[in-house]
Protein backbone atom coordinates (compact mmCIF):
# COMPACT_ATOMS: atom_id res chain seq x y z
CA UNK A 1 0.00 0.00 0.00
CA UNK A 2 1.56 3.38 -0.78
CA UNK A 3 1.70 6.80 1.53
CA UNK A 4 -1.43 7.41 3.38
CA UNK A 5 -1.56 11.34 1.86
CA UNK A 6 -1.62 9.78 -2.04
CA UNK A 7 -5.04 6.56 -1.45
CA UNK A 8 -7.49 9.53 -1.82
CA UNK A 9 -5.68 12.71 -3.75
CA UNK A 10 -6.60 16.29 -3.50
CA UNK A 11 -4.86 19.71 -3.78
CA UNK A 12 -4.88 22.67 -1.82
CA UNK A 13 -3.79 26.21 -2.35
CA UNK A 14 -3.39 29.65 -0.25
CA UNK A 15 -1.88 32.69 -1.69
CA UNK A 16 -1.62 36.25 -0.52
CA UNK A 17 -2.69 39.62 -2.69
CA UNK A 18 -3.02 43.51 -1.90
CA UNK A 19 -5.47 43.44 0.71
CA UNK A 20 -7.16 40.50 0.11
CA UNK A 21 -6.32 36.60 0.27
CA UNK A 22 -7.09 33.39 -2.06
CA UNK A 23 -7.79 30.10 -1.03
CA UNK A 24 -8.80 27.24 -3.49
CA UNK A 25 -8.97 23.54 -3.55
CA UNK A 26 -10.11 20.92 -6.24
CA UNK A 27 -13.25 17.96 -5.62
CA UNK A 28 -11.75 15.37 -6.56
CA UNK A 29 -12.24 11.84 -3.65
CA UNK A 30 -10.45 8.64 -5.17
CA UNK A 31 -9.69 5.08 -3.97
CA UNK A 32 -6.30 4.97 -5.49
CA UNK A 33 -6.91 5.25 -9.63
CA UNK A 34 -10.95 4.56 -8.93
CA UNK A 35 -12.78 8.66 -8.93
CA UNK A 36 -15.60 7.94 -5.93
CA UNK A 37 -16.62 11.50 -6.23
CA UNK A 38 -16.37 14.65 -7.80
CA UNK A 39 -17.95 16.92 -5.00
CA UNK A 40 -15.52 16.69 -2.13
CA UNK A 41 -14.65 20.14 -1.17
CA UNK A 42 -11.37 20.43 1.24
CA UNK A 43 -11.93 23.79 2.75
CA UNK A 44 -14.09 24.30 5.69
CA UNK A 45 -15.14 28.24 6.84
CA UNK A 46 -14.27 29.04 10.70
CA UNK A 47 -15.34 32.19 11.06
CA UNK A 48 -16.01 35.22 8.63
CA UNK A 49 -12.81 35.27 6.28
CA UNK A 50 -10.78 32.50 8.20
CA UNK A 51 -10.50 29.53 6.21
CA UNK A 52 -9.21 26.37 6.24
CA UNK A 53 -8.09 23.89 4.02
CA UNK A 54 -7.17 20.26 4.32
CA UNK A 55 -5.43 17.47 1.87
CA UNK A 56 -4.52 14.09 2.63
CA UNK A 57 -6.45 10.95 3.96
CA UNK A 58 -10.02 11.63 3.27
CA UNK A 59 -11.47 10.28 6.72
CA UNK A 60 -8.82 12.38 8.10
CA UNK A 61 -10.34 15.37 6.44
CA UNK A 62 -12.77 14.95 7.83
CA UNK A 63 -12.19 13.80 11.42
CA UNK A 64 -10.15 17.06 11.64
CA UNK A 65 -12.45 19.61 10.09
CA UNK A 66 -14.74 18.01 12.87
CA UNK A 67 -12.81 18.37 15.51
CA UNK A 68 -11.54 21.74 14.47
CA UNK A 69 -15.41 22.56 14.11
CA UNK A 70 -15.85 21.45 17.70
CA UNK A 71 -13.05 23.23 19.14
CA UNK A 72 -13.51 26.94 17.27
CA UNK A 73 -16.84 26.43 18.36
CA UNK A 74 -15.96 26.06 22.25
CA UNK A 75 -13.34 29.05 21.73
CA UNK A 76 -16.23 31.27 20.56
CA UNK A 77 -18.44 30.04 22.99
CA UNK A 78 -15.93 31.35 25.96
CA UNK A 79 -14.55 34.47 24.36
CA UNK A 80 -17.74 35.47 22.65
CA UNK A 81 -15.47 36.87 19.77
CA UNK A 82 -15.06 35.01 16.08
CA UNK A 83 -11.49 33.56 16.49
CA UNK A 84 -8.23 35.27 14.53
CA UNK A 85 -6.64 32.69 11.30
CA UNK A 86 -3.16 33.19 13.70
CA UNK A 87 -5.21 31.95 16.83
CA UNK A 88 -6.38 29.40 14.50
CA UNK A 89 -3.38 28.36 13.21
CA UNK A 90 -1.77 27.58 16.82
CA UNK A 91 -4.82 25.56 17.59
CA UNK A 92 -4.19 23.83 14.49
CA UNK A 93 -0.50 23.07 15.31
CA UNK A 94 -1.24 22.38 18.99
CA UNK A 95 -3.90 20.18 18.09
CA UNK A 96 -1.77 18.27 15.70
CA UNK A 97 1.09 17.99 18.04
CA UNK A 98 -0.41 16.11 20.19
CA UNK A 99 -1.24 13.09 18.07
CA UNK A 100 3.14 13.44 17.49
CA UNK A 101 3.46 9.39 17.63
CA UNK A 102 0.12 8.59 15.47
CA UNK A 103 -0.65 11.18 13.31
CA UNK A 104 -3.69 12.86 11.33
CA UNK A 105 -2.74 12.04 8.15
CA UNK A 106 -3.38 15.69 6.71
CA UNK A 107 -1.47 18.48 5.61
CA UNK A 108 -3.53 21.72 6.32
CA UNK A 109 -3.16 25.18 4.63
CA UNK A 110 -4.80 28.46 6.35
CA UNK A 111 -5.84 31.26 4.92
CA UNK A 112 -7.80 34.69 6.09
CA UNK A 113 -8.17 38.47 6.84
CA UNK A 114 -7.24 39.27 10.67
CA UNK A 115 -10.28 40.96 11.96
CA UNK A 116 -8.44 43.66 14.34
CA UNK A 117 -5.19 44.52 12.06
CA UNK A 118 -7.17 43.96 8.97
CA UNK A 119 -3.42 42.16 6.94
CA UNK A 120 -3.59 38.93 4.97
CA UNK A 121 -2.83 35.83 6.45
CA UNK A 122 -1.89 32.50 5.19
CA UNK A 123 0.02 29.62 6.63
CA UNK A 124 0.61 26.01 6.29
CA UNK A 125 1.60 22.98 8.15
CA UNK A 126 3.08 19.18 7.93
CA UNK A 127 1.06 16.69 9.32
CA UNK A 128 2.31 16.87 12.81
CA UNK A 129 2.12 20.36 13.34
CA UNK A 130 5.04 22.56 12.02
CA UNK A 131 3.74 25.85 11.04
CA UNK A 132 4.87 26.94 7.50
CA UNK A 133 4.49 31.20 7.46
CA UNK A 134 4.50 32.03 3.77
CA UNK A 135 4.16 35.73 2.87
CA UNK A 136 3.56 34.53 -0.85
CA UNK A 137 1.57 31.35 -1.38
CA UNK A 138 1.21 27.56 0.48
CA UNK A 139 0.67 24.57 -1.23
CA UNK A 140 -0.38 21.08 -0.31
CA UNK A 141 -2.05 17.80 -1.74
CA UNK A 142 -0.90 15.27 -4.27
CA UNK A 143 -0.73 18.03 -6.82
CA UNK A 144 2.02 20.24 -4.44
CA UNK A 145 4.92 19.36 -6.91
CA UNK A 146 2.98 20.99 -9.67
CA UNK A 147 1.42 23.72 -7.32
CA UNK A 148 5.14 25.09 -6.75
CA UNK A 149 5.78 24.82 -10.38
CA UNK A 150 3.18 27.03 -11.53
CA UNK A 151 2.77 29.69 -8.27
CA UNK A 152 6.21 30.30 -8.63
CA UNK A 153 5.94 31.00 -12.24
CA UNK A 154 2.31 33.31 -11.69
CA UNK A 155 2.47 34.71 -8.51
CA UNK A 156 3.34 37.96 -8.05
CA UNK A 157 3.16 40.73 -5.18
CA UNK A 158 0.45 42.91 -4.46
CA UNK A 159 -2.18 41.34 -6.73
CA UNK A 160 -5.69 42.72 -6.95
CA UNK A 161 -8.76 40.38 -5.81
CA UNK A 162 -9.46 39.86 -9.64
CA UNK A 163 -6.02 39.23 -10.35
CA UNK A 164 -5.60 36.88 -7.36
CA UNK A 165 -8.58 34.76 -8.41
CA UNK A 166 -7.28 34.77 -11.88
CA UNK A 167 -4.10 33.63 -10.68
CA UNK A 168 -4.75 30.96 -8.16
CA UNK A 169 -7.10 29.67 -10.30
CA UNK A 170 -5.07 29.17 -13.24
CA UNK A 171 -2.00 28.10 -11.07
CA UNK A 172 -4.70 25.24 -9.35
CA UNK A 173 -6.13 23.90 -13.14
CA UNK A 174 -3.28 23.98 -14.55
CA UNK A 175 -1.37 21.49 -11.85
CA UNK A 176 -4.72 19.41 -11.13
CA UNK A 177 -4.31 18.52 -14.20
CA UNK A 178 -0.78 17.10 -14.30
CA UNK A 179 -1.64 15.18 -11.38
CA UNK A 180 -3.77 11.93 -11.86
CA UNK A 181 -5.16 11.88 -8.34
CA UNK A 182 -6.52 15.78 -8.36
CA UNK A 183 -8.85 17.95 -10.19
CA UNK A 184 -12.73 16.72 -11.28
CA UNK A 185 -13.66 20.87 -10.59
CA UNK A 186 -12.18 23.05 -8.28
CA UNK A 187 -13.01 25.53 -5.71
CA UNK A 188 -12.10 29.54 -5.07
CA UNK A 189 -12.54 31.59 -2.43
CA UNK A 190 -11.23 35.23 -2.79
CA UNK A 191 -11.53 37.12 1.19
CA UNK A 192 -11.06 40.39 1.30
CA UNK A 193 -11.98 42.81 4.59
CA UNK A 194 -15.60 42.32 4.82
CA UNK A 195 -16.30 40.83 1.81
CA UNK A 196 -15.81 36.84 0.76
CA UNK A 197 -16.18 35.63 -2.86
CA UNK A 198 -16.81 31.86 -3.73
CA UNK A 199 -16.46 30.48 -7.21
CA UNK A 200 -17.15 27.23 -8.62
CA UNK A 201 -14.24 26.30 -11.66
CA UNK A 202 -15.89 23.28 -14.00
CA UNK A 203 -11.87 22.59 -15.21
CA UNK A 204 -11.14 18.93 -16.79
CA UNK A 205 -13.60 16.41 -15.91
CA UNK A 206 -10.89 13.54 -16.38
CA UNK B 1 36.33 -15.23 38.30
CA UNK B 2 39.24 -15.15 36.35
CA UNK B 3 38.60 -18.74 35.48
CA UNK B 4 35.09 -18.28 34.13
CA UNK B 5 35.77 -15.58 32.11
CA UNK B 6 39.10 -16.94 30.20
CA UNK B 7 37.35 -20.46 29.73
CA UNK B 8 35.42 -20.52 26.41
CA UNK B 9 32.83 -23.38 27.42
CA UNK B 10 32.30 -23.97 23.74
CA UNK B 11 35.87 -25.04 22.94
CA UNK B 12 36.93 -28.29 24.18
CA UNK B 13 39.51 -26.38 25.99
CA UNK B 14 42.14 -26.94 22.80
CA UNK B 15 41.13 -23.06 21.47
CA UNK B 16 40.56 -24.16 17.75
CA UNK B 17 38.12 -25.79 15.58
CA UNK B 18 38.22 -27.42 12.08
CA UNK B 19 34.54 -27.57 11.60
CA UNK B 20 33.02 -24.33 9.79
CA UNK B 21 31.18 -21.65 12.04
CA UNK B 22 27.70 -21.85 11.59
CA UNK B 23 26.28 -18.65 12.21
CA UNK B 24 28.18 -17.12 9.96
CA UNK B 25 25.40 -15.07 8.05
CA UNK B 26 25.77 -14.72 4.07
CA UNK B 27 26.46 -11.49 3.39
CA UNK B 28 24.40 -10.20 0.18
CA UNK B 29 26.58 -8.07 -2.06
CA UNK B 30 25.22 -6.34 -4.51
CA UNK B 31 26.05 -3.37 -7.71
CA UNK B 32 23.92 -1.15 -8.42
CA UNK B 33 24.43 0.54 -12.22
CA UNK B 34 22.41 3.66 -12.01
CA UNK B 35 23.05 7.01 -10.43
CA UNK B 36 20.35 10.34 -10.27
CA UNK B 37 22.75 13.21 -11.33
CA UNK B 38 19.19 15.48 -11.57
CA UNK B 39 19.25 18.44 -13.69
CA UNK B 40 16.05 19.31 -15.76
CA UNK B 41 15.84 20.25 -18.92
CA UNK B 42 13.44 21.78 -21.43
CA UNK B 43 12.09 22.42 -24.94
CA UNK B 44 10.17 24.79 -26.90
CA UNK B 45 9.63 25.27 -30.66
CA UNK B 46 8.59 28.23 -32.69
CA UNK B 47 7.61 29.02 -35.94
CA UNK B 48 11.46 28.75 -37.62
CA UNK B 49 13.43 27.57 -34.14
CA UNK B 50 13.69 25.65 -31.30
CA UNK B 51 15.36 26.14 -27.86
CA UNK B 52 16.87 23.50 -25.84
CA UNK B 53 17.61 24.53 -22.19
CA UNK B 54 19.02 22.87 -19.48
CA UNK B 55 20.35 23.78 -16.15
CA UNK B 56 23.97 22.72 -15.43
CA UNK B 57 24.25 21.44 -12.22
CA UNK B 58 25.11 17.88 -11.60
CA UNK B 59 24.28 16.13 -8.11
CA UNK B 60 24.52 12.91 -6.42
CA UNK B 61 21.87 12.37 -3.29
CA UNK B 62 22.92 15.76 -1.55
CA UNK B 63 26.44 16.35 -2.95
CA UNK B 64 27.14 18.89 -6.34
CA UNK B 65 29.40 17.21 -8.34
CA UNK B 66 30.09 20.36 -10.37
CA UNK B 67 28.70 23.35 -11.20
CA UNK B 68 28.70 23.42 -14.99
CA UNK B 69 28.44 19.96 -16.61
CA UNK B 70 26.28 20.52 -19.74
CA UNK B 71 23.00 18.36 -20.68
CA UNK B 72 22.43 19.72 -24.07
CA UNK B 73 24.74 18.97 -26.89
CA UNK B 74 24.98 19.66 -30.20
CA UNK B 75 24.42 16.59 -32.93
CA UNK B 76 26.19 15.70 -35.65
CA UNK B 77 29.17 18.64 -35.49
CA UNK B 78 32.74 18.87 -35.52
CA UNK B 79 34.06 17.64 -32.00
CA UNK B 80 35.36 20.36 -30.30
CA UNK B 81 33.37 23.05 -31.81
CA UNK B 82 29.53 21.21 -32.91
CA UNK B 83 30.49 23.40 -35.96
CA UNK B 84 28.06 22.31 -38.80
CA UNK B 85 25.69 20.81 -35.91
CA UNK B 86 22.23 20.60 -37.03
CA UNK B 87 20.67 18.87 -34.37
CA UNK B 88 20.37 19.31 -30.68
CA UNK B 89 19.72 16.60 -27.80
CA UNK B 90 19.18 17.30 -23.92
CA UNK B 91 19.90 14.29 -21.79
CA UNK B 92 19.16 14.64 -17.95
CA UNK B 93 19.25 11.22 -15.55
CA UNK B 94 22.18 9.21 -15.46
CA UNK B 95 24.80 11.62 -16.82
CA UNK B 96 27.15 8.69 -18.05
CA UNK B 97 24.82 6.74 -19.86
CA UNK B 98 23.71 10.51 -21.11
CA UNK B 99 26.89 11.02 -22.54
CA UNK B 100 27.33 7.89 -24.50
CA UNK B 101 23.57 8.21 -25.72
CA UNK B 102 24.94 11.22 -27.35
CA UNK B 103 28.45 9.85 -28.39
CA UNK B 104 26.36 6.62 -30.01
CA UNK B 105 23.81 9.13 -31.54
CA UNK B 106 26.72 11.85 -32.77
CA UNK B 107 28.22 8.67 -34.48
CA UNK B 108 24.63 7.74 -36.13
CA UNK B 109 24.04 11.37 -37.38
CA UNK B 110 27.83 11.56 -38.59
CA UNK B 111 28.05 8.30 -40.56
CA UNK B 112 24.50 8.59 -42.16
CA UNK B 113 26.08 12.17 -43.88
CA UNK B 114 29.70 10.06 -44.93
CA UNK B 115 26.94 7.65 -46.31
CA UNK B 116 24.29 9.22 -47.99
CA UNK B 117 26.23 12.23 -48.57
CA UNK B 118 23.69 14.54 -47.53
CA UNK B 119 22.63 15.34 -43.39
CA UNK B 120 20.46 13.38 -41.48
CA UNK B 121 16.47 15.11 -41.50
CA UNK B 122 15.46 15.46 -37.47
CA UNK B 123 12.36 13.12 -38.27
CA UNK B 124 14.86 10.35 -39.24
CA UNK B 125 17.42 11.17 -36.42
CA UNK B 126 14.32 11.07 -34.17
CA UNK B 127 13.48 7.54 -35.65
CA UNK B 128 16.86 6.06 -34.75
CA UNK B 129 17.20 7.47 -31.49
CA UNK B 130 14.20 5.61 -30.30
CA UNK B 131 15.79 2.46 -31.97
CA UNK B 132 18.84 3.02 -30.19
CA UNK B 133 17.18 3.52 -27.17
CA UNK B 134 14.86 0.23 -27.63
CA UNK B 135 18.02 -1.51 -28.30
CA UNK B 136 18.99 -1.34 -24.56
CA UNK B 137 15.09 -2.25 -23.47
CA UNK B 138 16.26 -4.60 -20.87
CA UNK B 139 19.59 -2.81 -19.62
CA UNK B 140 17.94 0.89 -20.75
CA UNK B 141 20.03 4.33 -20.86
CA UNK B 142 18.75 5.77 -17.89
CA UNK B 143 17.71 9.13 -19.26
CA UNK B 144 14.51 11.19 -20.15
CA UNK B 145 15.72 12.90 -23.36
CA UNK B 146 14.61 15.67 -26.05
CA UNK B 147 15.72 15.94 -29.67
CA UNK B 148 15.45 19.84 -31.37
CA UNK B 149 15.82 20.62 -34.79
CA UNK B 150 14.32 21.84 -37.45
CA UNK B 151 12.11 19.59 -39.61
CA UNK B 152 11.79 19.58 -43.56
CA UNK B 153 9.65 23.03 -44.13
CA UNK B 154 12.50 24.55 -42.00
CA UNK B 155 9.83 24.74 -39.11
CA UNK B 156 10.64 23.99 -35.36
CA UNK B 157 10.96 20.03 -34.53
CA UNK B 158 10.92 18.84 -30.76
CA UNK B 159 10.81 15.02 -30.01
CA UNK B 160 10.28 13.72 -26.06
CA UNK B 161 11.36 10.62 -25.47
CA UNK B 162 10.87 7.92 -22.08
CA UNK B 163 13.86 5.64 -21.55
CA UNK B 164 13.02 3.04 -23.90
CA UNK B 165 12.62 5.23 -26.88
CA UNK B 166 8.68 5.95 -26.69
CA UNK B 167 8.85 8.78 -28.37
CA UNK B 168 6.15 11.53 -29.88
CA UNK B 169 6.74 15.04 -31.40
CA UNK B 170 5.37 18.07 -29.21
CA UNK B 171 5.37 21.80 -28.95
CA UNK B 172 6.73 22.00 -25.94
CA UNK B 173 8.36 19.45 -23.50
CA UNK B 174 9.92 19.81 -19.62
CA UNK B 175 12.27 16.57 -18.04
CA UNK B 176 14.15 15.81 -15.22
CA UNK B 177 14.12 16.31 -11.76
CA UNK B 178 11.74 19.26 -11.66
CA UNK B 179 10.00 18.26 -14.52
CA UNK B 180 7.23 18.16 -12.44
CA UNK B 181 7.14 22.09 -11.64
CA UNK B 182 7.88 22.81 -15.19
CA UNK B 183 5.02 21.05 -17.23
CA UNK B 184 2.07 22.92 -16.10
CA UNK B 185 3.33 26.20 -15.90
CA UNK B 186 4.40 25.23 -19.76
CA UNK B 187 1.15 23.92 -20.33
CA UNK B 188 0.06 27.20 -18.94
CA UNK B 189 1.84 29.42 -20.74
CA UNK B 190 2.80 27.89 -23.83
CA UNK B 191 -0.07 25.94 -25.17
CA UNK B 192 -2.52 28.39 -23.04
CA UNK B 193 -4.19 25.21 -21.37
CA UNK B 194 -7.38 26.07 -19.28
CA UNK B 195 -7.32 29.78 -20.95
CA UNK B 196 -10.59 30.87 -22.22
CA UNK B 197 -11.66 34.07 -24.54
CA UNK B 198 -13.25 36.63 -22.37
CA UNK B 199 -16.80 36.81 -23.09
CA UNK B 200 -16.95 34.74 -26.24
CA UNK B 201 -20.01 32.65 -24.71
CA UNK B 202 -22.10 31.91 -22.26
CA UNK B 203 -21.46 30.46 -18.85
CA UNK B 204 -19.09 26.98 -19.22
CA UNK B 205 -19.35 27.65 -23.16
CA UNK B 206 -16.45 29.79 -23.58
CA UNK B 207 -14.09 29.39 -26.39
CA UNK B 208 -10.86 27.93 -25.63
CA UNK B 209 -7.44 30.34 -26.21
CA UNK B 210 -5.48 28.44 -29.40
CA UNK B 211 -1.92 28.46 -28.79
CA UNK B 212 0.26 29.68 -31.83
CA UNK B 213 3.98 29.48 -32.05
CA UNK B 214 5.76 32.32 -29.90
CA UNK B 215 8.30 34.62 -31.03
CA UNK B 216 12.03 33.80 -29.89
CA UNK B 217 12.28 36.71 -27.22
CA UNK B 218 9.39 35.54 -25.29
CA UNK B 219 9.98 32.14 -26.04
CA UNK B 220 13.79 32.79 -24.38
CA UNK B 221 12.47 34.59 -21.59
CA UNK B 222 9.12 31.71 -20.38
CA UNK B 223 12.50 29.72 -20.47
CA UNK B 224 14.22 31.64 -17.38
CA UNK B 225 11.36 31.87 -16.11
CA UNK B 226 10.74 28.62 -15.83
CA UNK B 227 13.75 27.42 -14.47
CA UNK B 228 14.49 30.54 -11.73
CA UNK B 229 10.87 29.04 -10.57
CA UNK B 230 11.96 25.50 -10.36
CA UNK B 231 15.80 26.55 -8.53
CA UNK B 232 13.78 28.17 -5.79
CA UNK B 233 11.53 24.99 -5.28
CA UNK B 234 14.16 22.15 -5.95
CA UNK B 235 17.16 21.28 -4.15
CA UNK B 236 18.39 19.36 -7.53
CA UNK B 237 18.24 22.09 -10.24
CA UNK B 238 20.46 25.17 -10.32
CA UNK B 239 24.21 27.05 -10.59
CA UNK B 240 23.87 27.89 -14.47
CA UNK B 241 21.04 27.81 -17.30
CA UNK B 242 22.74 26.71 -20.93
CA UNK B 243 20.01 27.64 -23.92
CA UNK B 244 20.79 26.44 -27.15
CA UNK B 245 18.61 28.01 -30.38
CA UNK B 246 18.66 26.58 -33.61
CA UNK B 247 17.81 28.31 -36.30
CA UNK B 248 18.14 28.52 -40.18
CA UNK B 249 21.61 30.16 -39.49
CA UNK B 250 22.86 27.46 -37.23
CA UNK B 251 23.01 27.58 -33.14
CA UNK B 252 23.09 29.85 -31.00
CA UNK B 253 24.13 28.94 -26.99
CA UNK B 254 23.30 31.19 -24.13
CA UNK B 255 24.22 30.87 -20.59
CA UNK B 256 22.43 32.65 -18.01
CA UNK B 257 23.50 32.16 -14.45
CA UNK B 258 21.19 30.83 -11.83
CA UNK B 259 21.40 30.43 -8.30
CA UNK B 260 24.03 28.56 -6.55
CA UNK B 261 21.98 27.62 -3.47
Amino acid sequence: MSSPFDINGGACVAMVGKDCVAIACDLRLGMQALTVSNNFPKIFNFAPGTYLGLTGLATDVSTVSDLFRYKVNMYRLREERHIAPQTLANLVSSSLYERRFGPYFVSPVIAGINNTTGKPFICGFDSIGCIDFAKDFIVSGTASDQLFGTCEGLWEPDLSPENLFETISQALLSAVDRDALSGWGAQVYIIEKDKVTQRLLKGRQD
Amino acid sequence: MASIIGHNPHSNSIGYSFSQPTNAGNKEHSFYPYTDNGGSVLGITGKDFAVLAGDTRSTSGYNINSRYVPKVFKIGGDQETGEGAHILLSVVGFAADGLALKERLDAVVKMYKYQHGKPMSVRACAQRLSTILYGKRFFPYYVQAILAGLDEEGKGALYGYDPVGSYEREQCRAAGAASSLIMPFLDNQVNLKNQYIPGSGEGHALEAKKPEPMPRDTVEQVVRDAFTSAVERHIEVGDGLQMLIITADGIEEIYHPLKKD
